[in-house]
């Protein structure tokens, strides 16, 4: 019965090959999305997950409320380190530990050098007690009790020492920051699992001081939060972790920042459990400061709708499609029943085909999976891939998913054609009452409702992305560049004798010191307090350090006042924003004034035009420019901008020219220019992304939703041949059978462009909302959306209609 | 007594009145009879074939076979009960296009849960019967019509049927081809099973024992 199930199955399929490759490539791409999709939510639910007692383990974390504003940093402050290695009831273990990057690493006896390698942490025995690490030599007890201790992962210990086995590395010494010996004790297995605890060396806590770090035993900074500062315990097994959270909420009260102008924050510790840790911080941050990507719930489950709506256009090509055909399939179905084949039976050999036609478009859409998670490799974290589909976890999901694939389009057709009576059917009643019309039309519109919302939320995402990336931001981006100084060098000299080789080189045109450029990621912000009417004001503001050609690198006009007078002297420059949130009618009237900054005060000399100093989702914040004087210890003035000029013929030359005098003076550090217009396009790379895949989700829905009309074209253009055949015999011209034709289908794209206008504005409208310059929502780009669909649709059935239209009327109603 | 059918009457209501397709049908059929059944174009020959072969229903009446009561029963027992006794033949073979001879002649087997191997046995026996051993690979298209009757009419026979059902075997066929299917009609005829079939031709109902003429869908 199975056998002959199968073998009629496979015939029909292959006598309705274009039914068939419409089926299986509809469904082959909404199952590959689902797979690849799949693939990449299984990736990030992946990670950390193998911990041992991973639910008793959880990560303190910052929680900072300023007015409206939150923010969370990952880390905490160091006096909270100890707290609980004192000891905090309910706690079983702690591992505090801290990120370090060490500039350099030396094996001196096997002359091997590595530079910067930033996936160092400072660490006790505490966070091996924590973590399972497998020991490949050493004591996991003892191996970070002393100062100048290191443990290493596998790989690092293969990297510093070539060719050496775990064990004979014990004992030997590496050279961190040209002068600090530290000696290796142990060596424990890279984690093989995905993981974001990718760090490579563990030096003991006890070093912290010898690298210039905090002192968890000593330190009483509660008000400096640093993200590289992390905190993880795990709970003894039943604990209340109501009453751990209310013993952090007192511990945060009790260390409340006391200063002034912090009398309105608020700061609060806040748990993570181990396996939150991949998806990030309340603010969206990473996992750990080495950590290179970020997982997002909201773009996964944006992911998940994406993939289910390609696979439900699949499906409903299929109920489409094989509900459309019961019509020529009615005969053999009637001959079945009159040979004793039971209801059931049929249902069972249809449900077959279907299943048949889900293996084959899964082992097609296997195929094309590595293609299109390619497509997306761009913005993907690197280290994922598609094996998980080839494990044990992975084929049984696949065998799920074809047998919910099968069941769900399988099942309607099947159900219609087993209900034909054998005697209507060959009796040749049935042409008539055909039922199942409306569910086909349904279907129809809901493929063209989800291409139509694509193509919609496409179109707008990318207006929103042109606008933003060409919109002045209010500072020259084109042609401004700057190279950042290394900051484990802090010579002066060497400063300085970068800033005048760069001076001399003929193609910049302006050459200037400051801290951050304009606009950036990297905002540093204080408190000026002005004076007003005997009341003091505090105004959070975000400062820029330049020196006094700054603003003209750049581009920023002077509204009033003046430029600084030299780039050390104690003034500021600030922008209308600022002048505003002061409550200055004309922002003129600010130059002149003085702002304390701690004890000190300071004249506003100049106002500079408003810009935006971040991407245009956020709007642009009070600003102050001043020169190099806030700090003893370091310079402000920690990079030097520089304008290319605009004879771009020679930019490759000058570009040559910072390249070598940077190598003249630091030839041991690598250069890195950035260009200013990279920056800001750099601001809008999860845009971007969202643009890539949006455009293949629109294609491919487009692609599906159009197969599944051709489809149904087909089958009604054939229905309707003897029709037309009448039509033309009574003198129907092309035009007006080719309008006939068309007519039923243009109506359905009409009421699915009508279904996805709303859908789509509220979407793109909730999306939009995080930005604050909005692109308008033009109806003309609804407008054309829906032409554009139309003419799609349009020349998908015309050139079946025109086919059907041209028959021969004598062929058509020749037979009968 | 194989068959017996009591004031049935079968209708459709069309605009409010009731149209008879059977009016008061009062049959018998004893075992080893060839009937065949004529009339005009609409007097309703091929739904009473429909109705005794248990495809379609009736409105009134009863209808008993082989001592079951047709009317009381369910579909599924229906089912089985003329899949186990009854075969039918087509004026247009109906034949699976999909399927070779070979496949078409064990469909019936395979509904009826035959063994595998006893299937092949009595497909070969059936192929060997009718001389079509040659064709048992090609399908229905490759062949000529009264090729494709003969196959159509061994598929009825090979579940061993009491009884086969044929509408208008040979409306199809020309002469020669018809004449053919007949004289195998008789011959199974005489090897012991029943047979009704529905006819236009004078000539083919000769070969029955008994012939039944209807008139608007009454008995006359």
């Amino acid at each position: 019965m199975l056998i002959n199930h199968l073998k009629i199955a496979w015939r029909s399929i292959l006598k309705n090959k274009l039914f068939s490759f419409i089926n299986v490539v509809g469904l082959s791409i909404g199952l590959c999305s689902a797979l690849v999709i799949g693939a990449i939510i299984y990736f990030d639910f992946s990670f950390d997950t193998f911990h041992k007692d991973k639910d008793r383990i959880y990560r303190v974390t910052s929680l900072f409320k300023s007015g409206n504003d939150e923010f969370t940093n990952r880390g905490v402050p160091v006096p909270l380190m100890q707290t609980f290695k004192d000891g905090v009831s309910g706690v079983e273990e702690v591992a505090p530990f801290m990120s370090a990057n060490f500039s350099k690493v030396e094996n001196k006896s096997q002359e091997v050098i590595l530079k910067n390698v930033n996936d160092g942490i400072f660490a006790d025995e505490g966070y091996f007690q924590l973590f399972d690490y497998q020991w490949l030599a050493g004591n996991s007890q003892t191996a970070l009790s002393e100062p100048a201790q290191v443990v290493l992962t596998k790989n690092t210990a293969a990297k510093y020492f070539p060719k050496k086995s775990p064990t004979d590395v014990i004992g030997s010494t590496l050279v961190y920051n040209d002068s600090i010996n530290v000696k290796v004790s142990g060596v424990v297995a890279d984690f093989e699992k995905n993981t974001d605890f990718k760090f490579t060396d563990f030096m003991s806590m006890s070093s912290a001081k010898m690298f210039g770090e905090k002192e968890i035993a000593t330190s009483d900074q509660w008000n400096n939060t640093s993200s590289g500062d992390q905190l993880f315990f795990k709970v003894r097994e039943g604990v209340d972790m109501a009453a751990i959270r209310s013993r952090l909420d007192a511990l945060a009260k009790e260390h409340k920042n006391t200063a002034a102008w912090a009398a309105d924050d608020e700061r609060l510790f806040v748990l993570q459990s181990l396996p939150e840790i991949h998806f990030g911080g309340k603010s969206g941050d990473y996992p750990f400061n080495n950590s290179d990507h970020v997982a997002s719930k909201t773009v996964l489950t944006s992911l998940s709708f994406v993939a289910l709506f390609l696979l439900l256009l699949g499906c409903a090509n299929f109920i489409n499609l094989n509900s459309a055909q019961a019509l020529t399939r009615a005969k053999e179905i009637g001959i079945r029943k009159t040979l004793g084949s039971s209801k059931k039976q049929v249902v069972r050999q249809f449900l077959g085909e279907t299943f048949i036609l889900t293996v084959l478009a899964t082992l097609l859409s296997l195929l094309m999976a590595p293609f299109l998670l390619q497509q997306f490799s761009e913005f993907l974290p690197s280290g994922i891939d598609l094996s998980v589909l080839y494990s044990m976890q992975g084929i049984l999901g696949i065998i799920l998913l074809v047998t919910i694939v099968s069941i769900l389009s399988g099942f309607y057709p099947a159900f219609v054609l087993s209900k034909f009576r054998p005697v209507a059917v060959l009796k040749g009643q049935f042409t008539k009452g055909d039922k199942g019309t409306r569910l086909r039309k349904t279907l129809t519109v809901f493929q063209f409702v989800v291409a139509q919302v694509f193509v919609i939320a496409t179109m707008l995402v990318t207006k929103q992305l042109h606008f933003v990336m060409n919109k002045d931001m209010g500072i020259k981006t084109e042609a401004v560049a700057y190279v950042r100084l290394p900051w484990n060098d802090k010579s002066e000299v060497k400063k300085e004798r970068l800033f005048s080789q760069m001076e001399k080189i003929k193609g910049l045109s302006k050459v200037s010191w400051g801290g951050n450029p304009p606009t950036s990621n990297n905002i540093s912000s204080t408190i000026l307090t002005y004076f007003k009417e005997e009341n003091e004001m505090h105004q959070e503001t975000e400062m820029l350090w330049g020196d006094i050609t700054y603003l003209k690198t750049y581009g920023i006009p002077l509204l009033a006042g003046r430029e600084r007078l030299n780039d050390s002297v104690k003034e500021y420059i600030v922008n209308e924003r600022f002048a505003k949130a002061l409550g200055f009618q004309d922002p003129a009237e600010v130059v002149g004034t003085f702002l304390k900054m701690d004890s000190t005060q300071i004249p506003v000399v100049g106002l500079m035009r408003d810009f935006n100093q971040r991407s245009l989702r956020s709007d642009i914040k009070p600003l102050a420019l001043t020169g190099d004087w806030g700090n003893s210890n370091y310079s402000s003035f920690n990079a030097i901008h520089f304008d290319l000029g605009n004879n771009t013929d020679n930019w490759n030359e000058t570009i040559e020219g910072v390249e070598q005098a940077w190598a003249s003076v630091y030839p041991d550090q690598e250069i890195q220019v950035e260009f200013m217009d990279e920056l800001v396009e750099g601001f809008y790379r999860r845009e971007r992304s969202t643009v890539q895949l949006l455009k293949w989700a629109t294609g491919l829905a487009i692609l599906i939703s159009c197969l599944g009309l051709m489809g149904l074209v087909v089958y009604t253009t054939e229905r309707r041949v003897k029709e037309i055949g009448v039509r033309k015999v009574l003198g129907a011209n092309l035009a007006q059978l080719n309008i006939l034709l068309c007519k039923e289908f243009l109506i359905l794209v009409a009421v699915a462009f009508a279904v996805a206008v709303p859908i789509s504005w509220y979407l793109v409208q909730e999306w939009i909302e995080s930005f604050a310059y909005k692109t308008e929502l033009s109806w003309w780009v609804f407008l054309a959306s829906g032409i554009g669909m139309a003419v799609i649709a349009m020349a998908v059935t015309g050139a079946r209609t025109y086919k059907t239209a041209n028959i021969n009327p004598i062929e058509s109603l020749r037979n009968e | 007594m194989l068959l017996q059918l009591n004031n049935i009457f079968k209708w459709v209501t069309t605009g409010g009145q009731r149209i008879f397709l059977l009016k008061d049908i009062n049959l018998e059929v004893e075992e080893g009879e060839f009937i065949s059944i004529m009339g005009p174009s609409g007097s309703g020959k091929s739904t009473l074939l429909n109705v005794i072969g248990m495809l379609d229903t009736f409105d009134e009446g009863e209808y008993n076979f082989m001592d079951e009561s047709v009317h009381s029963l369910k579909e599924k027992h229906r089912s089985n009960l003329y899949k186990q006794y009854i075969g039918f033949v087509f004026q247009s073979y109906h034949l699976l296009d999909e399927l070779t001879v070979k496949e078409n002649l064990e469909m019936p087997l395979i509904y009826k849960k035959i063994k595998g191997s006893e299937r092949k046995a009595m497909v070969a026996d059936m192929l060997d019967r009718f001389n079509i051993v040659g064709k048992k690979d090609l399908f229905p298209a490759q062949l000529s019509g009264g090729q494709q009757q003969l196959v159509g009419v061994a598929r009825a026979l090979i579940a061993s049927p009491k009884l086969i059902l044929a509408d208008e075997p040979t409306g199809n066929l020309n002469s020669k081809q018809g004449e053919e299917i007949m004289e195998l009609f008789k011959q199974l005829n005489e090897e012991g099973v029943t047979i009704i079939q529905v006819t236009h031709s004078e000539k083919n109902a000769e070969y029955g024992s008994r012939i039944i003429n209807l008139l608007d869908g009454r008995m006359v």
